[in-house]
């Protein structure tokens, strides 16, 4: 198979990684010999970066704020709060964060891309045994950027990872989460909220493999989207022979608010062990009308009817969110952005 | 103070075919007078509620809704509710997630605002709803729930009361509000009805059965069929009704 004729943001991002290693060093492989991924990549099909990213032309930057090394080991108790922000033009870059035994940690991302951008910030995690990480990325901020937010996180036995995000989307904005989980009483949750103004797009990818038995995962990922705007939800359990006992619950419900709005969801089981308890389940509707017309009736002017109904519909993922102060943040977020939406 | 003329309405069925409900209704309620519509199922007795009321999907192509000298009949729901209009739902609406006192709070600032009012406070509006709701036997504790979620159909209906005794709006439409309701919760939500009574107010009684007027008096009784008044009388009318059936005002109507 010949190297494709690159593209100009690949050839930037190819020339900004030179001499990369490690994550970053796959990456420009990747990309030097596949190209970014189109919608012809199984895993990018709803999401094609190749074509979001033409019109970049130059190298760009990622800008890390609240972390000052590439590997990060936060104390028993410890908040950390990250902030992401690409600049116009392609850029990578890579952070490593380990919650050490018997610790509980809470790490705050928010990501925010300039108009033109193509970045892709990775996070390798790695939760040891006993260790507890809630992980909360806010993809709240991205006008005409395209970020992928991707990570691997490695999680031991007994230990917990509870992540939310909350994403009003991009031009094309992807969270991508892989999660490798040894079971023996550890949980996994992976839960999200995504509500698309028009010409939005976000895609929230996940995939939780399950190496060893009696491990649980659960899945809550709520989204609603206006016209012209695109939600992805594409979720994956993969469940190995060795892992019996797997508890495993997976579901994604939206709202179209347009006839002219896009969901595309592939939820997923690929179970090779015989007594599991796997299960998912997808929905997408459209507002109750009749909801709508009683709240009408009662005095509630349209918009507002709207707005309450849609907030009820989206909010139940963040009552997973264990700070309060951080959990009123996120629904006053949803809220501001349902009334500047509807 | 309540008045239709010749309304003609059609909805839209699920295959979208279109069809005619109401024929050519017209009937006056004045202020404080109760009047009771029965008729038997089909006869358009909660598409006369939907299109008085607003609802999108009823399409009003004849006629008039005049209300306190207006027509209304071209408002949106919630200028028609916050002119006074209020329907208690035969199956009312349950909303996942939104508390029942947040909602009859926006309901009561958003029907004062488009008043040009001043908003109830908060403890204002707990105080309220708290007088009221003892009325019905209604607790703080499920008013805390999500609107409707949960509740018998019992319930259900005494709360569409409490909602009509917090908003006091000018005119009530119940649509089978005795549906589902047992002797002593049909006592409880009529006496919540009864208290809502006044010179200045005007209700519709909406009813299969004539058991819901021994308990909510009406001044005068229309009979709905295929889409038109067939017969207005006094209350002696429920009775005839009760004991003869609809049987020949199917056939007059046809």
């Amino acid at each position: 198979m010949g190297v494709i004729k690159p593209i100009a943001a690949e050839t930037a991002l190819i020339d900004t990684l030179e001499g990369a290693t490690g994550w970053l060093g796959q990456l420009r492989e990747a990309t030097r010999i596949q190209g970014l991924p189109t919608r012809r990549h199984e895993m990018w099909k709803w999401s094609d970066l190749r074509r979001a990213a033409g019109e970049i032309t130059t190298a760009g930057s990622i800008t890390l704020t609240g972390a000052a090394s590439g590997a990060l080991e936060p104390a028993d108790g410890e908040t950390v709060e990250l902030g992401i922000h690409a600049s116009a033009g392609a850029s990578a870059a890579v952070l490593g964060l380990t919650v050490k035994s018997g610790r509980s940690v809470t790490l705050v991302e928010r990501y925010s891309s300039a108009a033109g951008s193509l970045g892709n910030f990775h996070l390798d995690i790695a939760i040891e045994s006993g260790g507890r990480l809630e992980r909360i990325c806010v993809h709240d901020e991205a006008e005409e950027g395209v970020l992928i937010a991707s990570s691997s996180i490695d999680l031991a036995t007994d230990a917990k990872l509870t992540q939310i995000a909350l994403a009003f989307g991009g031009k094309l904005m992807r969270n991508e989460t892989h999660v490798m989980h040894a079971g023996e009483h550890s949980e996994a949750s992976l839960h999200g909220v995504y509500l698309l103004d028009e010409g939005r797009h976000f895609d929230y990818t996940t995939s939780v493999h399950h190496t060893g038995p009696g491990g649980t995962t659960r899945q809550l990922v709520k989204g609603a989207v206006a016209a012209h705007a695109r939600g992805v939800f594409q979720g994956k359990f993969k469940v190995d022979r060795l892992a019996q006992h797997t508890d495993a619950k997976m579901t994604h419900r939206a709202l179209m608010l347009d006839d002219r709005a896009e969901i595309d969801a592939k939820p997923e089981l690929e179970i090779y062990a015989d007594d599991v308890q796997c299960a998912h389940g997808n929905a997408i509707g459209a507002l109750d009308e009749t909801a709508l017309f009683y709240m009408r009736q009662r005095g509630i002017p349209l918009v507002q009817a709207r707005a309450l109904l849609i907030e009820s519909y989206l909010a139940e993922p963040l009552d997973f969110v264990s700070g309060e102060a951080l959990r009123d943040e996120l629904r006053a977020r949803l809220q501001q952005r349902l009334r500047a939406i509807s | 103070m309540l008045k239709i003329n010749n309304l003609h309405c059609k909805v839209e069925d699920q295959d979208e075919v279109e069809k005619f409900i109401l024929n050519g209704v017209s009937l006056e309620v004045p202020a404080g007078e109760v009047h009771a519509i029965m008729g038997p199922n089909g006869s358009g007795k909660s598409t006369l509620s939907y299109a008085v009321t607003g609802r999108d999907g009823y399409d009003v192509t004849e006629g008039s809704i005049e209300f306190n000298g207006e027509e209304i009949g071209a408002l949106a729901p919630e200028e028609r509710a916050a002119r006074g209009l209020y329907l208690s739902f035969q199956y009312p609406v349950e909303i996942p997630g939104v508390p029942t006192l947040i909602f009859l709070k926006e309901a009561l600032n958003a029907q004062r605002a488009a008043r040009g009012e001043a908003e109830v406070t908060a403890p204002a509006f707990i105080k309220l709803a708290r007088e009221k709701a003892k009325q019905l036997s209604i607790s703080m504790d499920m008013l805390k729930r999500p609107v409707n979620v949960g509740f018998s159909g019992g319930e259900k209906k005494r709360l569409e009361i409490l909602q009509a005794l917090i908003l006091e709006p000018k005119f009530l439409i119940l649509d089978e509000t005795d549906s589902g309701l047992d002797i002593d919760a049909l006592k409880v939500v009529a006496d919540g009805v009864n208290t809502l009574r006044s010179p200045e107010r005007g209700m519709l009684v909406i009813t299969h059965y004539q058991r819901l007027l021994d308990y909510i008096k009406p001044d005068v009784v229309h009979i709905l069929a295929a889409g038109r008044i067939v017969k207005s009388g006094g209350p002696e009318l429920a009775h005839e009704l009760e004991a003869e059936g609809y049987d020949k005002y199917i056939g007059e109507a046809a």
